[in-house]
């Protein structure tokens, strides 16, 4: 018997079928695999309910009682009750290759998820370049008057010479991770922590940006988020198009910077 | 059934008189057909569940109790049609062989009672149709309850070979059930 592994490895499968309806479990319809088997499945449903004692079919009194609750509510117009419950959970419909997840966040997270970003916020290390002040649209936390002011010290971090236009050059102070940045011979410090959440951002000198490996957030060398217009709000569904984001993003934080004597120079304030 | 000559009670009094006196029967004649429990309990819920929504309970007994059994009879159709894995199959397809529910003036309003008893008539006469081995299997994994190592000790196998066996003894009951010879 069983010469066949063909024959072995259909009733080994069959029988986790079985398994599962003699320990009155629900049983996998992956356990069954063409319409012969479906027969056996359904014969085997019947046989083992004829060979229990009587007294076990009947239905379990918590389940009545439940049932009773449930219908009682969508007698009583409950519309969310009325949804039939799926008998399996559904597929999970799959995923799109080559096109960037859609990140759905709240308000509430987005808010929580600025505030862990900006980590050293709470040591009031945030401030504006000086040198684009005028492009910032002055978010609260970006008030670089309030945040950097009073007590701190210049940290050097990069030669001039070391960032040509459209280079960036990696830096690590007391306060932040970030980039220098020269944006077409505008040198700017840029923190290298994603608004998102948190993750550490990459420069990509062909691209001109900051781009997160999290979610694909981009960021220019402006600090403000690239990818992130609204033209996705307008042809609905974000297709993987580099310049949608679904979600607005705060702009990077930007720490003050100065260059004096070829040296670029980043402000930390003291706490 | 007295209830269906009362003068107009309250609607939900009154569907939750139907809910009372058909849900075991329901759920019986469910459980019969797909043989667990949380199935039977989704299937069950679903038939009720239908029955708010659509149910005239200004009907009669008889009427209302027919509709019941029909909405469920389409539930478990519905339900084999995942283990078919076909798109589209006709409940007289699905279900060759099966009876459709008892009509309630015959079964004497216990239409489960009725069912339950043919499955177990049925049930014995299937055994009795099938060679030895093959019967024996079936009766240790169904009648005692044993478990395939169980089975396949008392019958002197290896367990494979008892998954085998059982596997080859449903195919044979469930495919051919009027043949009653095999070498």
């Amino acid at each position: 018997m069983a010469d066949d592994p063909r024959d072995r490895s259909a009733a080994d499968r069959f029988d986790r079928y079985l398994e599962a309806l003699l320990s009155d479990g629900r049983p996998s319809p992956e356990d069954v695999t063409d319409g012969d088997e479906a027969e056996m499945a359904r014969l085997a449903a019947e046989l083992s309910v004829a060979t229990q004692p009587g007294e076990q079919v009947g239905p379990d009194p918590a389940f009545v009682e439940q049932l009773r609750l449930r219908m009682r509510q969508a007698d009583a117009g409950i519309d969310a009750v009325r949804v039939p419950l799926p008998l399996r959970p559904e597929a999970t419909a799959p995923t799109p290759v080559g096109v960037l997840g859609r990140v759905r966040i709240t308000r509430r997270q987005l808010l929580r998820s600025s505030l862990t970003a900006g980590a050293g916020l709470a040591a009031g290390l945030l401030g504006a370049s000086v040198l684009t002040r005028s492009d910032l649209r002055r978010p609260i936390w970006d008030d670089g008057n309030g945040l950097v002011s009073g007590t701190g010290y210049w940290t050097p971090v990069a030669r001039l010479a070391d960032v040509p236009p459209g280079s960036a050059v990696r830096f690590t102070t007391a306060a932040f991770d970030g980039y220098v940045v020269n944006d077409a011979g505008q040198v700017r410090a840029l923190s290298s922590v994603c608004t998102h959440m948190g993750c550490t951002l990459h420069f990509r000198p062909d691209w001109h940006d900051l781009r997160c490996p999290c979610h694909g957030a981009s960021f220019d060398l402006k600090g403000q988020l690239a990818n992130g217009t609204d033209r996705w709000k307008i042809t609905g569904g974000y297709l993987g198009d580099a310049r949608a984001y679904p979600i607005s993003l705060p702009p990077l934080v930007r720490p003050k910077i100065k260059v004096e004597n070829d040296q670029v120079f980043v402000w930390t304030a003291q706490v | 059934m007295a209830a269906a000559d009362r003068e107009s009670p309250a609607p939900r009094g009154r569907f939750e008189e139907i809910y009372d006196a058909h849900v075991v029967g329901i759920y019986r004649y469910i459980y019969a057909r797909v043989g667990n429990r949380p199935d039977a309990e989704d299937l069950t819920a679903q038939v009720f569940m239908r029955a708010v929504e659509q149910l005239d309970t200004t009907r009669d007994e008889g009427q209302i109790v027919s509709w019941l059994y029909r909405v469920g009879q389409n539930a478990i159709a519905d339900y084999w049609r995942a283990f078919y894995r076909l798109p589209l199959v006709g409940t007289e397809q699905v279900a060759p062989g099966w009876e459709p529910p008892e009509p309630v003036e015959r079964a004497g309003g216990d239409p489960e009672r009725a069912s339950d008893e043919r499955a177990t008539a049925r049930v014995e006469r299937l055994l009795r149709t099938l060679p030895e081995n093959y019967r024996r299997v079936l009766e240790l994994r169904f009648l005692q309850r044993l478990s395939v190592a169980e089975t396949a000790e008392r019958m002197g196998i290896s367990r494979g070979n008892a998954k085998v066996l059982q596997y080859r003894a449903l195919r044979k009951a469930a495919l051919v059930p009027e043949v009653t010879t095999d070498g």
